[in-house]
């Protein structure tokens, strides 16, 4: 075909031991929409990946206009005219939709390269208006509906003039007419030229939309047709592959007492409503519907990992209203959850490890565990479950995704549950694993469980159930019974319809608490107003002069300084707690230095210097080793202290050079200089962080490793940018502070790390990283600074400090964490 | 089966250690003199017992940085109930052990169930349990102590007279780091609190889908350390004679870098409390050989810090390779 687009042919992809594709091919033409479809586990994703830049192909060719190409990242991809709206769009959700809309392309820029804010707000606005829609964009996304962020996405995707542009079960959180408006944005984009490719698992959809299709199946692509020439059945055909085993299915049982009854329940978050069933002794109940349906949100219900709202279950007759897992096994229930990797397996540890877990305690006289009996077990499970392994103590990492599954089966088949809850089992399992897995299923139903049987993929449910209960848009909208209903109704009772999105429950204090954050300048500002006044109202003569205030001031300026280094790293996602060493070491060499006659600017450029230098070797070995810098900075904190004792001799550094002295001591039109340092290096951190480019990147790193990287971030890059900032300030705070107090002391910048950093999160920077200000952070030192002051007007004696810092520094955090809990209950 | 020993940790260690000390031997006179050898492992205790408990937390890959606090705090407590207010030994010293446990209960709690990342719970209660312990002492140092008291840190469990490798005896903190060392390592190893433990730093999602009472255990883990920290107040106070606010201080340091030379991760899921014991070994042999060769103190500070970063990245990058390997 000469229109061809984009071809992929022949791709291979192993993730791990498991073979995520094994031929998959796809070729899209200019101006069609192309349907990819499959059931889950097909390997659809994996392509979508491989074809936006994401992960790179383990082998095959793929041809973009005539043209060989191998992305090495989704900018690249993006270069190309490669776009894509994920299914579950991740964000960043302490940024606006603005931002998310529009950083991985680039925010508006006007003079300097600084962000033009109200034209990148315009520009988002006319994106979100073009396909239709309306919604402030200057709100943080993540407390948008999960419709909205989607559309937002897709209006961001659509204005970059994509060539492709890959939609990945858009409609999945639609309603009908956020629907049609998407389709005639599709139709309009197609018109221009440019080529969609449309996953989706709504049948109907694929047939309204889309011109050709692609089925995948096992990692492998089964063929292209014409949407017109193979119709529904004949998709549902080659999705699923082969014949329905129904054959295998006797009349065999008699339904028991009900041992599992649910009646009416919904969770808080909203994802499903009212949903009552019960299932008997030896029964096996399909639950089907498709992803985002709230399959595994109700089995978790059940089992206490998520939270109710209303509703009642009961266990053999007994109420049963489980808070956590633990309680839920107690009650008899049992659950193979979904996601094997993540939430399954301990990848590193024995096989014998992964299987007794939820037995442990039985295998245990007091907390000892008996060696033998626990071997005995595992080999029992092993056995049962004819898992291939070359011995119970091999790593479960080591054994392929089918005999892992039927470990972790094993390790629940051993609690003998009542009720056992299968979430996705055979998923990503090869056929013969497959089919020894639905033998284990019925053998235990045979000995009277009831089991609640969750799946994606409609043979296994038709193979294996007695009854299926079909899950659509978090209701339940049938019941059938395979032996007399067939494979079509079932599927169509669940396919969403008009989505009557269900109302999240959302508190009005929540909603309150999430509003006051986003004030917390303002908040600042206002208590620092009352605090202020209530001194003055205590000690009028001591606490309200110019004098006292300018005090306060200075004190603040130094680790005000200091803090807003430690609001860069925290903002992305680190922590540095050697800054308080790193400033004595830096600081006593650059007094040296100034004593044996170097000129002040040079030391202070060295000091500068060396203070990056320290602060990138931190940030360098963090990110060597991947972990976290928290131990690296510990370990700086004794290595910079020795250092700069070995550098004095254990000495103070004294009778600094006056010239030295003077570029921190003494006043400038009647303030003191350090307060024109602080002010200059606010201004720009807050420059950096609110009106630049990269500013904006350090936050979304913080917010989300995961989706910086889908919009192609370089977290190297921007940790040794946040760390060689600190390093710099902490340099120059260092000759401040070495000016100020006119020596350097064996302990000069001890605590001061942990100044920093409480002036950081009071100033309203988030310590988990993605959010912080430079003008809050301000605040908060100059808080600290004041709350210190007061305290010690009120008669508090030195030995207070230390308490201050750590009980301001729990207050901010705890406080934050609830906040963010309230207002994750609001989202 | 000689690249499996080689492989595991403890052979290793046990290697570099004889390595270590032969090079000390042959290069620094009188460090093979056995009776300062031994006195030398009074001061082990402290590092010691600090990281038996640390290596359970670090395997949770969760952290305790307040841990050298903690010891001030209780060390400061059981001082001023003695020194100040009469109270008898040892109920002075019960008072500094419920002192720890309440401190570790608080980070804890604050961590496990407001899900706070302990670094940055246990970095802020490590400047406030320091500021208590200042506050309380307001920087006196409390030195009356009965001899009794004293024993735990200073006395031996025998001694026998002058022998050719001089006088043979067994000191009390050493025979109480093994004891501890060796509950330590029996509950990681073989209850099921150990495994949970692993479990919960090897994969905490999955720890919670496997029923398993993630916040319970971790919180329990710090309460448990905290009640350590009580305990290595004791014996700090009984080796210095003295209780001070700045007791112990960077001993976090120096218990987090013997877990970690030890061979547990500090992203979890495995730990050895013999590879602790063994981390903690190496260092005190380094800070006493080097001190005998007359390298001033910032040097061994370093070192150690210096070996932290190194094994952390080592052990990562094992741990990457193997993880590759078995794919």
């Amino acid at each position: 075909m000469a229109d061809t687009l984009l071809q992929l042919s022949s791709i291979r992809k192993h993730f791990g031991g498991v073979c995520a594709l094994s031929d998959a091919r796809l070729d899209v033409r200019r101006g069609e929409v192309h349907a990819l479809i499959g059931e889950n586990g097909a390997g659809k994703s994996t392509l979508i990946n491989i074809a936006t830049g994401l992960y790179r192909p383990d082998d095959g060719v793929m041809i973009l206009a005539g043209q060989t190409v191998a992305f090495q990242n989704t900018r690249q991809a993006a270069g190309a005219g490669i776009h894509v709206v994920h299914q579950e769009a991740e964000l960043f959700a302490q940024l606006s939709i603005a931002e998310n809309m529009l950083l991985g392309e680039g925010l508006v820029r006007g003079a300097g390269g600084f962000i033009h804010w109200p034209k990148t707000w315009q520009e988002a606005a006319r994106r979100i208006e073009s396909v239709g829609e309306s919604f402030n964009v200057r709100e943080d996304s993540g407390g948008l509906p999960v419709a909205r962020r989607t559309m937002a996405e897709i209006a961001a995707a659509v204005a970059t003039e994509p060539k492709i542009l890959f939609l990945d079960e858009p409609t999945a959180s639609l309603t009908v007419k956020e629907i049609d408006n998407l389709f005639s944005q599709i139709r309009r984009l197609t018109q221009r030229g440019v080529a969609i490719v449309y996953v989706s698992h709504r049948l109907e959809e694929v047939k309204q939309i889309c011109d050709r299709v692609t089925i995948m199946r096992d990692g492998a692509t089964v063929s292209t047709h014409a949407v017109d020439t193979i119709g529904i059945d004949g998709m549902v055909a080659e999705m699923v592959g082969r014949e329905v085993l129904r054959s295998t299915k006797e009349a065999r049982y008699i339904p028991g007492e009900p041992r599992l009854a649910v009646q009416g329940l919904s969770d808080t978050a909203g994802t499903f409503h009212d949903v009552s069933f019960e299932v008997r002794a030896g029964e096996i109940v399909g639950l089907y519907g498709f992803v985002g349906a709230g399959r595994s949100e109700i089995a978790q219900t059940i089992t206490g990992l998520h939270p109710a709202r209303s509703g009642t279950i009961a266990v053999d007759g007994a109420p049963c209203a489980v808070r956590s897992m633990r309680q839920a096994v107690r009650a008899g229930l049992a659950y193979l959850p979904e996601d094997r990797l993540v939430q399954g397996v301990f990848r590193e540890h024995s096989v014998m490890r992964n299987a007794s877990v939820t037995t442990l305690p039985r295998l245990a006289t007091g907390t000892l565990v008996h060696a033998r009996r626990e071997r005995a077990m595992a080999e029992q499970v092993v056995a049962d479950m004819q898992v291939r392994t070359s011995g119970v103590s091999q790593p479960i990492g080591d054994l392929s995704g089918g005999n892992q599954q039927k470990v972790v089966f094993g390790r629940w088949t051993a609690t003998n549950p009542k009720v056992l809850i299968l979430d996705e089992p055979t998923r990503g399992v090869d056929v013969g694993a497959k089919s020894e897995i639905h033998r284990l299923i019925r053998e235990r139903a045979d000995a009277g469980t009831a089991v609640l049987l969750i799946s994606s993929e409609l043979p296994e449910i038709m193979a294996m159930s007695d009854r299926v209960l079909t899950l659509a848009a978090g209701r339940l909208t049938g019941e059938f019974d395979p032996a007399r209903n067939d494979e079509k109704e079932i599927a169509a009772a669940a396919v969403p319809r008009a989505t009557a999105a269900v109302k999240p429950v959302v508190s009005r204090f929540a909603a309150v608490g999430a509003r006051l954050l986003q004030l917390r300048e303002l908040g600042l500002i206002c208590f620092i107003g009352l605090l202020a006044a209530a001194m003055t109202a205590l000690h009028p003569a001591e606490f309200a002069n110019t004098r006292n205030f300018v005090d306060i001031l200075t004190s603040a300026a130094i680790p005000a300084i200091m803090a807003q280094g430690a609001m860069l790293i925290i903002c992305a996602g680190g922590i540095d707690i050697s800054v308080g060493s790193m400033l004595g070491l830096v600081g006593a060499i650059a007094a040296l230095a100034a004593k044996s006659g170097m000129p002040p600017a040079a030391c202070l450029a060295l000091a500068v210097a060396l203070g990056c230098a320290c602060s990138l070797i931190n940030a360098g070995a963090s990110l060597t080793a991947r972990i976290h810098p928290i131990i690296v900075t510990l370990a700086g904190i004794s290595i910079y202290r020795g250092l700069m004792r070995l550098a004095t001799g254990g000495r103070e550094v004294m009778l600094l050079p006056p010239e030295y002295r003077a570029l921190a001591d003494g006043r400038l039109f009647g303030i003191p200089k350090v307060c024109y340092y602080l002010i200059a290096v606010t201004i720009v951190v807050h420059l950096l962080l609110r009106y630049r480019v990269v500013g904006r990147q350090i936050l979304a790193l913080g917010n989300s490793e995961s989706a910086a990287r889908l919009i192609g971030l370089s977290k190297i890059k921007l940790t040794l940018l946040v760390f060689g900032i600190s390093g710099a300030l902490t340099g120059l705070c260092s000759v401040l502070q070495a000016g100020y107090y006119g020596k350097i002391q064996a302990n000069t910048g001890a605590g001061m790390e942990l100044q920093a950093i409480a002036a950081a999160v009071i100033g309203g920077t988030n310590i988990l990283g993605g959010r912080g200000s430079a003008i809050g952070t301000l605040l908060g030192a100059f808080l600290v600074a004041l709350l210190y002051n007061s305290l010690v007007l009120l008669g508090a004696d030195a030995y207070w400090q230390n308490i201050f810092v750590g009980a301001l520094i729990l207050t901010a955090v705890i406080t934050d964490a609830l906040v963010a809990r309230l207002r994750k209950g609001a989202a | 089966m000689i690249a499996r020993l080689l492989h595991s940790r403890e052979t290793a260690l046990v290697i570099v250690l004889a390595v270590v000390f032969t090079l000390f031997a042959l290069l620094t006179p009188n460090f093979l003199d056995a009776f300062s050898l031994l006195e030398r492992t009074r001061y082990w205790i402290v590092p010691g017992l600090l990281a038996i408990p640390m290596t359970f937390i670090i395997a949770t890959a969760g952290i305790d940085l307040s841990v050298g606090a903690i010891v001030a705090l209780c060390a400061v407590v059981g001082g001023l109930l003695h020194t100040d207010f009469g109270w008898p030994m040892p109920l002075a010293a019960a008072a500094a052990m419920a002192t720890g446990t309440l401190a570790g209960a608080f980070n804890g709690s604050v961590s496990s169930f407001l899900r706070i990342p302990p670094l940055v719970v246990t970095l802020a209660t490590m400047t406030l349990y320091r500021g208590m312990a200042l506050r309380l002492s307001e920087a006196r140092s409390f030195s009356s102590f009965p001899d009794t008291f004293l024993w735990i840190s200073q006395g031996d469990l025998f001694s026998f007279g002058a022998g050719r490798l001089g006088p043979l005896f067994f000191p009390v903190p050493l025979a109480t780091l093994i004891v501890v060392g060796a509950v330590g390592a029996v509950l990681l190893r073989k209850s099921w609190i150990g495994r949970y433990t692993e479990h919960i730093g090897a994969n905490p999602t999955a720890a919670v889908f496997a029923a398993i009472p993630v916040p319970w255990i971790t919180c329990g883990l710090y309460t448990a350390c905290g009640a350590v920290c009580g305990l290595t107040a004791l014996f700090h106070t009984a080796l210095y004679a003295s209780a001070k606010a700045d007791a112990a201080t960077g001993m976090e340091l120096e218990a987090i870098a013997a877990v970690v030379v030890g061979g547990t991760r500090i992203s979890g899921g495995h730990a050895s409390v013999s590879g602790s014991l063994l981390g903690l070994c190496l260092i005190g042999m380094l800070r006493y050989g080097l001190e005998l060769a007359g390298a001033p103190s910032e040097w061994i500070i370093i070192i150690v810090g210096v070996l932290l970063i190194a094994t952390v990245v080592l052990n990562e990058a094992l741990a990457r390779r193997a993880a590759t390997r078995s794919l």
